[in-house]
């Protein structure tokens, strides 16, 4: 049985008729057209859906829709203020550390999560954090120095 | 060749980057068409039968569901995307030949009902014997899998150079050995897709597909769907990935089709990651026996290689692979005297199609594991030998081949000094060693019918440049190396570049995304695109400047007559001047390219060269080998790197970091594991791929040659590197364990029985020996 | 791959919950869903009903307890994995919760859902499709075990990091049953039933994990060996508890059995002994006794009898080693 529910994303609140069997993979890209949201696999195992949920990182093909109300939802579309890019964007533009993209959104979401929650992790720990989210281009290399960039730049608000 | 360069060279971002990293790429399950429909291909549970009957009925009775289509509603065309190797139907007429195979499709209004609906279509099939073994498949009394296929053996391929029972008799020392390879899957992050959309006014079809090969796509479409080909129109969407898997048509850009021109609605297909593992393409399992004669020095004198590519169901590229593993047998060593016999059994399992390197990863790991076998029997150093018989530029080549460019030796030499292979091969303590191996790949083959790319470069009044090109980026970044030669050779930034690509209705013929061809043949093409829509306008400007066009250069948005800089005008100037003498706009410029060849020749019957160019790299491998656990760390991989001069080093460095962990997983962790013809892991939980924490260090070295086919020197650097990390890694683990592995992946249990056995050796010597 | 339809309910109070599940039988529990909904994708769960749990507030906790550790069922593996105190005095707890499948794991899991996850086979964690090629498994609701091909039973595997190592505390847990809770050991939740892997009784909610405090002061360690170091669940999984006072050993295995295994006979041989390197390559020897593990995975049980030594051994030495520092 459907039912309306109100779901925040990206700073706005959405009303939505959702099914408990919808995913918030299914309602963030079908319902709302959000479609930076990747379906890699269906099962939580490459992390290509990844969203913050109150800042931290989640699955949202293995999440259901309801079970996401009353969080703040950031997607891929949502990191960005403004017209401004957000330093792991800049970052993974100037450095290569992306090729076809599809994974991107999901590991520049994964690394705002971990650097939320430690602003200058080692490398070995970011490597830990990171391995959910699959890579089949770029052999994870570019993406650590990427993000690595990133917690080096003392006074960058992250 | 110009030496002082702008753009070419350079560490560009893609020109897509921004899109990639917002998320507002967009990718074929990202586009959303008015009323479009949802579909669900149904697929064989039973790996070999026939199909008796197929009821659908209650499968169309359930809201929501808007058609149903199978085999025999379908036109009796069969598709492949080697014409002379088309074997497959869309969806299976008579008889089913895997566990996957395409049996019937629904369309719904949504992908929950069109799941559904999978769930009411019976099936009734009569099962037949099935052989999921091609060795067991090619002999006498196999079950048939195609009809009129002897020995299930849809292809065979020997050619000899030189004479090879001569040369064996004179060799000082003749080795052979037996190799195996196994099934990896391409798993591409982004699953396989098709969106398509009729209207019936026209009769022009739209399909936007995740594809590597949109014309060849448009063909085959054309074909099974009996439409003119000017009918079809395929446009290449971001794509998430390919590595050869996407080089085909499949039943969900056929359904697609299909349903839209009978529904009048747009339908999108979107594979599971379960169909991409079980019913798209693998690399082709490979039972290898190579038999080299060598001097007492080393040198390589002659060669027999036999292999048996397990095909499963259908043919996809078949001749082209087994093709492509046997002849480039012939760099980067110089082998006199070589026979190779090369065939392509079915078997009821999942199909072998393209896989980065096609067919020739498998043939590298053979002959660069048996290299260092012979090496090491023969007392020369694993380094040495492959120095020894290295190819070189210039110089006469037994196949034919012409070698303008060959930094081989120099990458044996850089990549074993990187490793430090003097103080560690042989020294370092049990468990730990070190190994390297070779390879070589062509930048696209030239005598494969015919193969070129075409591209238009237009200069509008604003001084912002529209190129056109056929070429398919998958995410290699094809669009922004096309982009940076031509802004290159227009003298503008890369800011100023717009490329629309990948677009059958718009865009120049190009036959797409493999054999590593893009770069130099697309972007040869594209070159000279830019210098056609160039030379109109240095004709305008010579008039002005009264100077003579061939004096004059392009460069930072000026054009100036070459030593002074002064004398010249702006680009914005240029334009506004050449609109102003009414002369027509937008100037526009085309090219195309085909690489050079001597005589029309095809890869199966002549000698003679089958590529532009060729790349050439080593790899050098650290690794340790846990012997209490059998697992194997990848320390450290370098590549030293021959690929010309690198349009973009900032993606080259992608392609071969992507290569190297690529390899690595081939070697270690990757293998599609089937029971009776049924994949046992069709997941990324189960087929596990290398992570985060798998990565190795990853070292690159440059190698830098400057060819004269490749646009600014350019040779290939999407695949070579994925050709030589499994050997190099097999081979370290030689040195650290003193084993020999005859087959990938090795794993920890083949580690410890192998370490097990030898120590039982070992303990017989020694009580022997009281 | 769609979830199938259910009933969505949202319990204020376990006493709600658990008049849920006992209200409708079939009811499944809720709470971070990595393995539920997974499962119920791929179709061999499917609850008509499921009562999602994380709605109910305070079963995210941490306490001390005179000595004892109590652990609110609901308490994020990631949580656990940081918290200082498990990781100075459960240090196998905080490992175990730190190698569960990835990040995202261990940021969505909880620590309940983690012990009670559904057992596995490489013929059940199988789409619909796939799993079409044969007759139903016994544990998807058909008669027969494709593993040792015999009807009515089933040879699926418990695959949980968090057991081993809250077993060799011994950990106890609390179920909250229709007007009662009882407290039992965690080795009494396992049946040893491949098809029904827990001992709960109708409407039954585990809702929290106690630490004994004769426990919460030992060495231990939890090693976990698995195709690659992230995402995948362990080929086998070794816990291993040291008394500081006396020479008292507890240890635990998962991935080798139907439900996460002690190793009463290692226990017994150690049992006074120092963990010298003669004693451990015995113990090492004795440790692929301890299970059986059969071909349900893509491992073979030979390899999985013997890493379970290898495990105990490397368990035992980075414990040492740490509590030496």
């Amino acid at each position: 049985m459907k039912e309306v529910i109100e779901l925040n994303i990206n700073g706005d609140a959405h009303e939505l008729l959702v099914a408990p069997n919808h995913t918030l993979l299914e309602v963030l890209r079908d319902q709302l057209g959000l479609m930076g949201t990747k379906r890699g696999c269906d099962l939580g195992a490459c992390g290509a859906c990844t969203v913050l949920i109150n800042g931290e990182a989640y699955l949202s093909c293995i999440m259901l829709a309801m079970d996401a109300v009353g969080k703040e939802i950031i997607t891929i579309e949502g990191l960005a203020e403004g017209g401004d890019l957000h330093p792991l964007q800049s970052a993974f533009i100037n450095q290569g550390a992306l090729q076809c993209g599809f994974c991107t959104p999901g590991m520049i979401l994964t690394a705002e999560a971990i650097l939320t929650e430690d602003e200058h992790p080692t490398e070995g720990m970011l490597k830990k954090k990171m391995a959910g989210n699959l890579c089949r281009c770029t052999g994870y290399k570019k993406i650590v120095e990427a993000v690595m960039s990133v917690c080096d730049n003392t006074g960058e608000e992250v | 060749m110009e030496k002082e360069l702008n753009v070419v060279g350079t560490r560009v971002p893609m020109l897509d980057a921004a899109q990639k990293v917002k998320g507002t790429a967009l990718f074929t399950d990202d586009l959303v068409l008015s009323g479009m429909l949802h579909g669900k291909v149904l697929r064989s549970p039973v790996p070999h039968a026939k199909i008796l009957h197929i009821d659908t009925s209650r499968a169309e009775k359930l809201p929501g569901v808007k058609g149903v289509v199978s085999g025999r509603d379908i036109p009796d065309r069969m598709y492949g995307i080697v014409p002379m190797a088309k074997d497959e139907h869309a969806l299976a007429r008579e008889k089913v030949r895997y566990i996957g195979d395409d049996v019937a499709a629904v369309c719904a209004i949504d992908p929950e009902i069109a799941e559904e609906a999978l769930g009411l279509i019976t099936v009734d099939y009569e099962e037949l014997p099935a052989v999921f073994d091609p060795l067991e498949a090619a002999k006498e009394g196999a079950p048939v899998i195609h009809e009129g296929v002897k020995n299930n053996t849809s292809f065979f391929i020997k050619k000899e150079f030189g004479d090879v029972e001569k040369a064996l008799a004179e060799c000082d020392d003749v080795f052979e050995h037996s190799f195996y390879s196994q099934a990896v899957n391409h798993a591409p992050l982004e699953p396989h897709a098709a969106l398509a959309q009729y209207d019936p006014l026209n009769g022009q079809l739209t399909v936007w597909s995740s594809t590597q090969i949109p014309f060849f796509l448009r063909r085959n479409l054309s074909n099974t769907l009996q439409l003119a080909e000017s009918k079809v129109r395929i446009i290449k969407p971001k794509v998430g990935g390919g590595f050869g898997q996407k080089i085909d048509m499949f039943a969900k850009d056929f359904c697609a089709a299909w349903f839209a021109i009978h529904l009048g609605k747009p339908v999108k297909f979107v594979y599971e990651r379960e169909e991409i593992f079980i019913s798209t393409r693998q690399r082709h399992p490979m039972y290898i026996t190579v038999k080299t004669g060598v001097k007492k020095d080393g040198t390589i004198l002659a060669q027999k290689f036999q292999a048996v590519a397990d095909g499963g169901a259908y043919n996809s590229t078949a001749p082209t692979m087994i093709a492509l593993s046997c002849f480039f047998l012939m760099i980067p060593y110089r082998v006199p005297n070589l026979i190779y016999e090369g065939s392509h059994v079915y078997t009821n399992k999942p199909v072998g199609g393209a896989m980065r390197g096609h067919g020739i990863p498998q043939a590298r790991f053979a002959v660069e594991r048996q290299l260092d076998i012979i090496a090491d029997r023969i007392g020369v150093d694993p380094a040495e030998i492959r120095i020894k018989n290295s190819i070189h530029a210039g110089a006469p080549h037994p196949a034919g081949f012409v070698i303008n460019t060959c930094g081989f030796s120099e990458s044996v030499k850089k990549a074993a000094d990187a490793i430090g292979w003097q103080e560690k091969r042989g020294k370092l303590p049990l468990g730990k060693g070190v190994g390297l191996a070779g390879a070589s790949f062509p930048s696209g083959v030239s005598n494969m019918s015919h193969i070129s790319s075409g591209a238009v470069v237009q200069l509008g009044r604003d001084g912002a440049v529209n190129v056109l090109t056929g070429a398919a980026d998958i995410g290699q970044g094809a669009e922004t190396v096309i982009g940076q030669i031509v802004a290159e050779e227009l003298g503008v930034l890369i800011e100023d570049i717009r490329v629309t690509a990948a677009d059958t209705g718009i865009t120049p013929l190009d036959p797409g995304t493999f054999g590593s061809g893009v770069t130099v043949r697309a972007g040869n093409a594209a070159r000279l695109a830019a210098i056609s829509a160039k030379q109109k306008l240095f004709q305008f400007v010579a008039e002005k400047l009264e100077a003579n066009a061939a004096d004059l250069v392009a460069k930072d948005r000026q054009i100036f007559v070459k030593g002074s800089p002064d004398k010249g005008l702006t680009l914005a100037q240029a334009l506004k001047g050449y609109q102003y003498a009414d002369m027509p706009m937008p100037i526009v410029g085309r090219g195309s390219w085909m690489a050079p060849a001597s005589e029309p020749t095809t890869l199966f019957k002549e000698d003679g060269n089958f590529a532009p160019n060729y790349s050439f790299m080593t790899q050098a491998a650290e690794v340790e080998v846990d012997l209490h656990t059998g697992r194997v760390k990848l320390l450290k991989m370098v590549t030293a790197h021959d690929c010309g001069r690198p349009i973009n080093p900032m993606l080259v460095e992608g392609q071969l970091e992507g290569s190297v962990v690529g390899g690595m997983g081939q070697a270690l962790y990757e293998d599609v594991i089937v029971e009776k013809g049924q994949v046992m892991n069709p997941s990324f939980l189960d087929y596990g791929f290398p992570t985060f924490l798998e990565m190795p260090e990853i070292e690159a070295i440059e190698v830098k040659t400057d060819d004269p086919i490749g646009p600014f020197g350019a040779k290939e650097a999407g695949e070579g590197t994925q050709l030589s990390p499994a050997p190099a890694i097999v081979n370290a683990v030689y040195d650290a364990i003193g084993i020999d592995f005859m087959e990938l992946p090795i794993t920890p249990e083949k580690i410890l029985a192998a370490l097990a056995e030898k120590k039982k050796k070992e303990d017989k010597v020694q009580s022997f020996s009281h | 791959m769609r979830l199938p339809k259910f009933d969505y309910l949202l319990p204020g109070s376990i006493a709600e919950a658990v008049a849920m599940l006992q209200d409708r039988p079939a009811a499944k529990i809720l709470a971070g869903g990595t393995d539920l909904l997974v499962n119920m994708k791929h179709r061999v769960e499917m609850p008509p009903v499921l009562v999602n749990i994380k709605s109910i507030s305070d079963l995210d906790y941490i306490h001390r307890d005179n000595g004892a550790v109590r652990i609110g069922a609901l308490t994020p593996l990631k949580r656990i994995s940081r918290a200082p105190f498990i990781a100075e005095k459960l240090p196998a707890l905080a490992r175990a919760a730190s190698l569960v499948g990835s990040f995202h794991h261990q940021t969505m899991g909880t620590i309940a859902g983690n012990l009670c996850q559904q057992n596995r086979c490489k013929y059940y964690n199988q789409s619909q499709w796939w799993r079409s090629a044969r007759p139903t498994c016994y544990k998807a609701g058909g008669e027969i075990c494709h593993v040792v091909n015999k009807k009515e039973t089933c040879y699926s595997s418990y695959c949980g990091d968090s057991a081993p190592a809250l077993l060799v505390m011994n950990a106890r847990v609390v179920l909250q049953g229709g007007g009662s809770s009882r407290e039992i050991p965690l080795e009494e939740l396992f049946s040893g039933d491949g098809k029904s892997p827990l001992n709960l009784r109708k409407g039954e909610i585990l809702s929290e994990i106690i630490i004994p405090a004769e426990t919460a002061d030992g060495v231990s360690n939890y090693t976990k060996y698995a195709n690659r170091e992230s995402i995948d669940f362990p080929i086998v999984g070794a816990a291993f508890w040291a008394s500081r006072e006396k020479k008292e050993y507890r240890v635990a295995f998962t991935a080798v059995a139907k439900n996460p295994v002690r190793g009463r006979r290692l226990e017994a041989f150690l049992d006074g002994k120092d963990l010298s390197k003669a004693s451990m390559a015995e113990a090492s020897k004795l440790a692929s006794k301890e299970a059986a593990p059969v071909k349900n995975s893509l491992f073979s049980p030979a390899h999985k009898r013997e890493m379970m030594g290898i495990l105990l051994q490397r368990a035992v030495n980075e414990a040492t080693r740490r509590s030496c520092e």
